[in-house]
């Protein structure tokens, strides 16, 4: 590390803390495209033909001088090498091309769908964390430990019961049986309750493993015993001291999760019937829709890389000794106080 | 909800009110049917796609110029008001109807219909089920307004069949200048009933009342506007939330209850509407440049080891009949052949024994080192498929199923790399079985070598007598049957149901829904 001999201006420090990250950034969305485009033209099997038969079901051409032409109307034609720069110079102009299997634009395919699942995994993360929170609030305040324990053993449920199985069960229930929400669809805006609380579970629970974990770490650290000792009700310090510490592993799962949502959405897009980017990731798969697979994950791939990013600067936010490693004056000052205290 | 109380109470009305059949004219309690679809329907145009959800939609929107009745298979007038053939098939003169108007306001004139069909060929393979019925097309000559001819190369039997069918409705001439990928987002302007209204993709489609229809054919129940002014068809994928809401009331109509839902269904509170696909059933379809496929006694074998009784209680709809031929029972020209396909695994035995193949000791047979197995590319019904390889391998023939993609299917297709395919072609048509086996079929599957079928396969497609016509196909099915080419499983049923204050859904001789007549009581 440098020593502090002129202070360094606060752009520097920023830019030497970004570069890296997002030279990672576009280094990952590269590579995500590239595998991506790898993979769908390596498996065996003609993208073309998959796609035709979405609309030609059993009258289907399969007669050879008619694909050609098809191929070469869908950009299908010329060597790998050539599909792949011819593609990606088209993307980089923000063209993201036209799904061969239903003829629409797959910019407009994806900003169609991505309100949708967007709002969606918002709900459920924010439901899920609130419900984290407040779980593990209870557990450390209470004063029984078989309380604490059954409901430290509640959330993994989530995980374990698949989101197929507990969409249906919401639906029936609340849909079919009470009548309260929608059970399909995203006419209705109450329509995104049922599937926000199916995706709350695994994301809440899998967030909630981590948080009561770090939780219950500070529960047995000494900042804890002091501030007990000193005689602050266990509400304040969890909501003054614990929660802060505990955060900082769980936000990073939280990058994590915008992943996991990514997949999970597919599942509950399907048992609700939504227009989304999960349904339209596995429609596309099945077609073998590569224009449309393409642009899915070059979103996807920005969404997760930006949510990282962010991520990785909220450290700077929560914690302070984060925020310290990031200019050179207070490294410098820490280096002072260390020198003073030893 | 709204929608669940007055279904709820609608249910408990028709108790007590029987509705008579008086010549009171037909009317609908409500103005708002909820038909939910299993998939999303892609493209809207039914010129375009084969898509059966989509073509259930599409047959709402665009009129044909002639309508079929699924019963007798008679060719009846719609937007052409009488119509007729020359000698040998090759020449087709219709009179249009002078009331008809598109949804945009244009009149249907002959030109319109032909830019119809000069556009479809201009399409070729974007449209590949209607360049199939306009095989040979050379032009249509305009006689005047309402009077045209429409010319082929080759006598084309079907044509005036497929003139009946939702792939050659005809649309409005704005349409026909449209690219395809447009008419398949925004829909095509018809004649028909209803108007598209909106179309949400993988969410929803929604379509209003035509104001001032008055051209229905004469196989409907009523004539003037359709009953319901809108009809809603929300995307629904998942089957158990279809049939969830149809209980709850969410829905009035769903497409395709699956089969195993259909006991819960049979209470005097649901209605069940089914009609076997026309056209040949799901069946085995040799490629016999294959040795084993080649084998006469092998696929006589696998034909009577075959217990389609069996596989339509297992697989098939309660509604379903057995397959007895290579036509299916709903087909116009189908002729049983229930003897020569009853289930005999003793004969079936009988044949492979005197053809050499020998069981082995796995319960395989083998005939010089070689075993008797085969396999079958498929892209889906694999419940069919598995209840024929129990009922093969009894007599010791070993099916190997292959399930692909319906993209690979079509590639192996297009390479001819099976021994056998399983899938039905769906047409109304019996031509189905020219376009399925003859060599010189463009979109042929099967691969079989046989000069006396081949002959007879393409003069059914060149004769214009009926009764001659069917002595043809009689003989196609029975010679397609002996030989085994064909191996007929099910047929593949189009169930849907609705609550039992819906009436009026009725199939059109394709199968598919024609919703003009729907409407729900009180």
């Amino acid at each position: 590390m440098k020593s502090a001999g002129t202070p360094p201006n606060r752009f520097v420090v920023a830019l030497r803390y970004l570069a890296p990250k997002i030279v990672q950034f576009v280094f990952v969305i590269w590579a995500t495209y590239t595998v991506t485009f790898l993979l769908i033209h390596l498996l065996p099997g003609d993208p073309l033909l998959a796609a035709l038969s979405v609309k030609g079901g059993d009258a289907t051409t399969t007669d050879p001088e008619a694909l050609e032409v098809l191929r070469a109307q869908y950009g299908l034609d010329g060597s790998l090498w050539q599909q792949y720069w011819g593609h990606l110079v088209q993307a980089l102009q923000g063209d993201l091309g036209t799904s061969i299997a239903t003829g629409q634009p797959v910019g407009d395919m994806i900003s169609r769908a991505l309100p949708n699942t967007a709002a969606v995994a918002v709900l459920a993360l924010v439901l899920g964390v609130l419900s984290s929170i407040v779980i593990t609030y209870f557990a450390y305040v209470t004063r029984w430990s078989w309380v604490r324990n059954t409901l430290l053993q509640i959330p993994p449920l989530g995980v374990a019961i698949p989101a197929f199985l507990s969409g249906l069960v919401l639906v029936s229930v609340f849909a079919f049986g009470l009548d309260l929400f929608p059970s399909s669809g995203s006419r209705s805006p109450l329509s995104i309750v049922l599937p926000a609380i199916t995706l709350a579970l695994p994301v809440g629970a899998i967030f909630f493993q981590v948080f009561s974990a770090a939780v219950l770490e500070a529960m047995a650290s000494p900042y804890v015993f002091t501030a007990t000792a000193k005689g602050l009700a266990p509400r304040t310090i969890f909501l003054r001291h614990v929660l802060r510490n505990s955060l900082l592993p769980s936000i990073t799962i939280l990058g994590l999760l915008i992943g996991y949502l990514a997949g999970g959405t597919a599942v509950v897009e399907t048992v609700f019937s939504r227009d989304g980017i999960g349904r339209l990731t596995v429609d596309a798969v099945l077609a073998r829709d590569s224009n449309v697979i393409q642009g899915i994950i070059i979103v996807v791939a920005l969404v997760y890389s930006v949510v990282n990013l962010l991520v990785d600067l909220s450290y700077g936010v929560i914690d302070p000794r984060t925020r310290a490693k990031l200019s050179g004056r207070s490294v410098a000052r820490a280096k002072d106080e260390a020198a003073v205290e030893a | 909800m709204p929608v669940g109380a007055l279904a709820a109470i609608s249910i408990l009305a028709a108790c007590s009110s029987t509705p008579a059949e008086t010549a009171a004219p037909l009317e609908s309690s409500k103005d708002t049917i909820v038909f939910a679809i299993k998939e999303d329907p892609t493209c809207l145009d039914p010129q375009l796609t084969s898509l059966t959800t989509s073509l259930n939609i599409g047959r709402q929107v665009v009129d044909s110029l002639v309508d079929q009745d699924p019963e007798t298979g008679e060719i009846v007038p719609w937007l052409a008001e009488s119509f007729e053939t020359n000698d040998d098939l090759s020449a087709f003169t219709f009179t249009l109807r002078d009331d008809v108007t598109f949804s945009d306001g244009t009149a249907l004139t002959a030109e319109v219909v032909k830019a119809n069909l000069d556009s479809l060929i201009a399409l070729g393979k974007t449209a590949p089920l209607a360049s199939q019925f306009l095989s040979g097309y050379v032009s249509t000559d305009v006689a005047d307004d309402l009077t045209f001819t429409v010319n082929f190369s080759a006598p084309n039997a079907p044509f005036l069949q497929g003139a009946s069918t939702m792939t050659l409705g005809i649309v409005s001439e704005a349409t026909t200048a449209e690219a395809a990928d447009v008419r398949c987002t925004t829909g095509p302007i018809g004649s028909g009933s209803f108007v598209y209204d909106s179309y949400t993709p993988n969410d929803s489609v929604v379509i209003v009342k035509r104001d001032g229809y008055d051209w229905p054919s004469e196989l409907r129940e009523h004539t003037g506007e359709a009953l319901v002014s809108t009809i809603e068809f929300p995307v629904i994928t998942e089957n158990s939330v279809r049939t969830g809401g149809l209980e709850s009331g969410e829905f009035d109509i769903i497409q395709d209850l699956p089969y195993i839902d259909e006991a819960r269904f049979t209470s005097d509170d649901y209605n069940l509407y089914a009609a076997a696909n026309t056209g040949v059933p799901n069946s085995l379809i040799p490629n016999t440049t294959r040795a084993i496929v080649s084998d006469d006694a092998v696929r006589k074998a696998m034909l009577l080891g075959t217990d389609r009784e069996e596989i339509n209680l297992l697989t098939g709809s309660v509604s379903g009949q057995p397959a007895t031929s290579a036509l299916t029972s709903s087909t116009s020209g189908f002729e049983s052949q229930a003897d020569a396909t009853a289930y005999d695994p003793d004969a079936a035995e009988e044949l492979l024994d005197d053809a050499g193949w020998e069981m082995g000791s796995d319960g395989i047979r083998e005939k010089d080192g070689t075993k008797l197995s085969v396999s079958v590319t498929a892209f889906y019904a694999q419940d069919v498929l598995e209840a024929t390889q129990i009922q093969l391998k009894k007599i010791g023939i070993d099916l190997q199923l292959n399930m692909v993609t319906s993209g690979d299917f079509f590639g192996a297709i297009a390479s001819g790399d099976y021994d056998f395919l399983a899938a039905g072609l769906t047409r109304s048509d019996p031509d189905a079985l020219r376009v399925l086996l003859s060599s010189a079929s463009a979109a042929k599957w099967g691969i079989i070598d046989d000069a006396g079928l081949e002959s007879i396969l393409l003069e059914q497609a060149a004769t214009a007598d009926t009764a001659d016509r069917q002595a043809l196909i009689d003989q196609a099915q029975e010679i397609i049957i002996d030989k085994a080419y064909l191996i007929p499983m099910l047929e593949t049923t189009q169930l849907h149901a609705s609550v039992s204050t819906v009436a009026g859904v009725t199939f059109d001789s394709a199968s598919r829904v024609q919703l003009y007549d729907v409407r729900a009581s009180e």
